[in-house]
């Protein structure tokens, strides 16, 4: 049996300033295979992250929905929660009721709180498909190509370099220096740029 | 620069374009064509006979057309490697074998008319792109200033050449059309900067402070002189900055705010109108030099760049980061990385900072010695792919090839066709999946089994 947790994130007022999120939770406790739901001021803090973990384990959860900002901003810390928790990072889904909902619905808080239902029945749906992921491992080359000879890839080249990798640096003029050996003195210290 | 030379770490490949890159984070293989030099730098010693023999002078490109050049030269003094090239275009020796002056001189014997491009190949695990910048150039939009008829209207660059020790003056200041030294020099910022209409939407961020030190050095070198600033806004934003300017203001330096509106001849000075809105009246200043702060933008051919190593670019054309501020020197790409104003305008202070921080982001990856993949890539059903690659036109990572299956049907083996995933190159965009028709391809973690879970959820 699929046993999923949400969790939602009140993003101090960001969410919760506009979502009704205890009637949210009420909504959400109704969706399929939702074992266990959770409110937080913020789920990515330390207790907010613990939370899930403890749920995880003393649930027995085997997905989780985190119900807060874009994936782009908090996935990969709440796949490491996941994961602390022995789970696979990929029995996850995020719900994103900030960016996608009270940011932009900041003036229609019923309408806001309808469609954060909508955003994690979505996510709820999509987590009870998902399977677990694994990683593959692929080999590293120890050298480095800097394109272009200007004052950015020599200072990039001279720090790879220095801390002991091999560095090829490429640069179509006859010399490199770029547009920095051009100048004559540079601000704010007016040392010369050669 | 001669600390990056003389790196025993660091291959430097002067002269040399990028050809063509393939492969993918931790695994590209790079094609480079070493374009030809005609002199063999084992051979030579750099001691530039063969520059002062030449007896074909052309504009110097590396001082802007304000100085001549031999045709086989070293840009500038300190030139890294400190070795001549020929240029090809102009060299008579070259264009139809008359001359052949510089290979008679070379005590060396290094002179290779013969010479020819070559291409080598090198496994990189990381790439960083420092492309650059390059100036507006503002003599086809900007009627006002004289489309760059007035050859005392100059850039601030061909400014820093002057200015400069080894540039074509020797390090004086000197007005274009008579040599002379120029009293009153004005400085016009913002020039394809800020300007929707003529120029770019952006501010180029190093104008306010090279054309704060321009004015100080006209002050501080020429008796007598006077600068005149017209500017829109002066933005000092970093540390010391401020106090820069002040101290330009301090040494006597004039800030009007105000456009130009026309600038025109007058005997041998240039009339510069505009408007100082500050006191809300017309201003004319008879100038002897214009000196305009053009605006930077992406550097000639970077796109060209951006499509062989593959990744994308902004509305400008500047290469875009994998996020303003929490990606801010890396690409979408993998292991593609950015340092300097390919990225953007930046001054030397950002642009170090931003080469330091794409370093140890480099220097991270190169340090393991196996990475872990991202597993949310394309998964192909062989058993119901039909073979038809559409999959494979639309892939922007080239991940996708064609191979060969062999299976039991009817008690005989058939071969057929079907797509397969490179796990390594596939940066799971997802493309694929909407192309494929029969719908073997799966997005792992996006399945269609997945999404249309979804929307059916959204739809109750």
């Amino acid at each position: 049996m699929k046993k999923v947790g949400v969790f939602l994130c009140h993003c101090g007022t960001n969410i919760a300033g506009v979502v009704d999120i205890p009637r949210l939770a009420e909504e959400v406790k109704k969706f399929p295979f939702v074992a266990h739901v959770e409110e937080n001021k913020y789920c990515c803090s330390e207790p907010g992250q613990d939370a899930i973990i403890k749920a995880i384990k003393e649930q027995n959860l085997d997905r989780v929905v985190v119900a807060s900002c874009s994936p782009r901003m908090h996935e990969g810390t709440f796949q490491k929660a996941l994961q602390k928790a022995g789970l696979n990072p990929y029995m996850f889904e995020m719900a994103n009721m900030r960016e996608h909902c009270s940011w932009v619905h900041a003036k229609q808080p019923e309408l806001a709180t309808l469609k954060a239902m909508d955003l994690v029945r979505k996510a709820v749906a999509k987590v009870a498909k998902v399977e677990p992921l694994f990683e593959d491992y692929i080999s590293i080359t120890k050298k480095a190509l800097v394109i272009g000879g200007g004052i950015a890839g020599i200072q990039t080249a001279i720090d790879i370099a220095d801390a002991g990798h091999q560095v090829i640096l490429v640069e179509r003029e006859s010399t490199i220096g770029g547009k920095m050996a051009m100048l004559d003195k540079t601000f704010p210290t007016l040392d010369c740029s050669a | 620069m001669v600390v990056a030379a003389q790196h025993p770490n660091i291959t430097l490949y002067t002269y040399t374009e990028v050809e063509e890159v393939n492969g993918y984070i931790g695994n590209f293989e790079v094609t480079l064509r070493k374009k030809a030099r005609y002199v063999d730098m084992k051979k030579c010693t750099g001691c530039g006979l063969c520059e002062t023999k030449c007896p074909t002078k052309v504009a110097s490109e590396y001082d802007l057309g304000i100085g001549k050049r031999p045709c086989i030269y070293k840009p500038f003094p300190q030139a890294v490697p400190n070795k001549p090239v020929i240029d090809p275009v102009n060299c008579k020796k070259l264009i139809d074998g008359k001359c052949g002056v510089c290979a008679k001189v070379c005590p060396t014997g290094s002179v290779n008319y013969e010479d020819k491009d070559e291409l080598v190949t090198e496994k990189v695990g990381a790439i960083v792109m420092a492309t650059g910048f390059d100036l507006f150039d503002w003599t086809k939009t900007y009627g006002e200033y004289g489309y760059g008829q007035y050859p005392d209207v100059i850039t601030g660059l061909h400014f820093e050449r002057m200015l400069n020790a080894s540039g074509p003056t020797g390090g004086k200041l000197k007005r274009p059309s008579d040599g002379k030294i120029p009293e009153t020099v004005v400085f016009i910022k913002c020039v394809g900067s800020r300007d929707d209409t003529k120029g770019r939407s952006y501010c180029s961020r190093a104008c306010c402070m090279y054309t704060a030190k321009h004015a100080m050095q006209v002050l501080e070198k020429i008796p007598n002189s006077q600068a005149y600033v017209f500017y829109m806004d002066v933005r000092t934003p970093g540390k010391m900055y401020e106090e820069f300017y002040q101290r330009a203001l301090d040494q006597g330096a004039q800030y009007l705010r105000g456009r130009v509106s026309k600038i025109f001849p007058k005997g041998d000075k240039l009339v510069v109108r505009g408007e100082d809105t500050l006191v809300g009246r017309q201003v004319e200043v008879e100038a002897d030099l214009v000196v305009l702060a053009t605006a930077m933008i992406p550097s000639t051919g970077s796109d060209k760049m951006a499509q062989i190593v593959g990744f994308s670019t902004d509305k400008d054309g500047f290469y875009t980061e994998a996020h303003p501020k929490l990606r801010p020197v890396e690409t979408n790409t993998g292991g593609v990385f950015l340092a300097g104003a390919c990225q953007g305008p930046k001054d030397v202070p950002d642009t170090v900072s931003q080469a330091s921080a794409a370093a140890v982001k480099v220097v991270g990856l190169l340090s393991k010695d196996q990475m872990a993949t991202n597993p949310r890539i394309s998964a192909i059903n062989e058993a119901i792919c039909s073979g038809c690659l559409h999959c494979k036109a639309v892939c922007p990572y080239k991940a996708i090839d064609a191979k060969t299956v062999s299976e039991r049907a009817h008690g005989q083996v058939v071969e057929r066709t079907v797509a397969s995933v490179n796990t390594g190159l596939c940066q799971g965009c997802g493309a694929c999946t909407v192309a494929c028709r029969s719908g073997a391809l799966n997005l792992k973690g996006f399945t269609n089994q997945q999404m249309l879970a979804e929307v059916d959820a959204a739809c109750q």
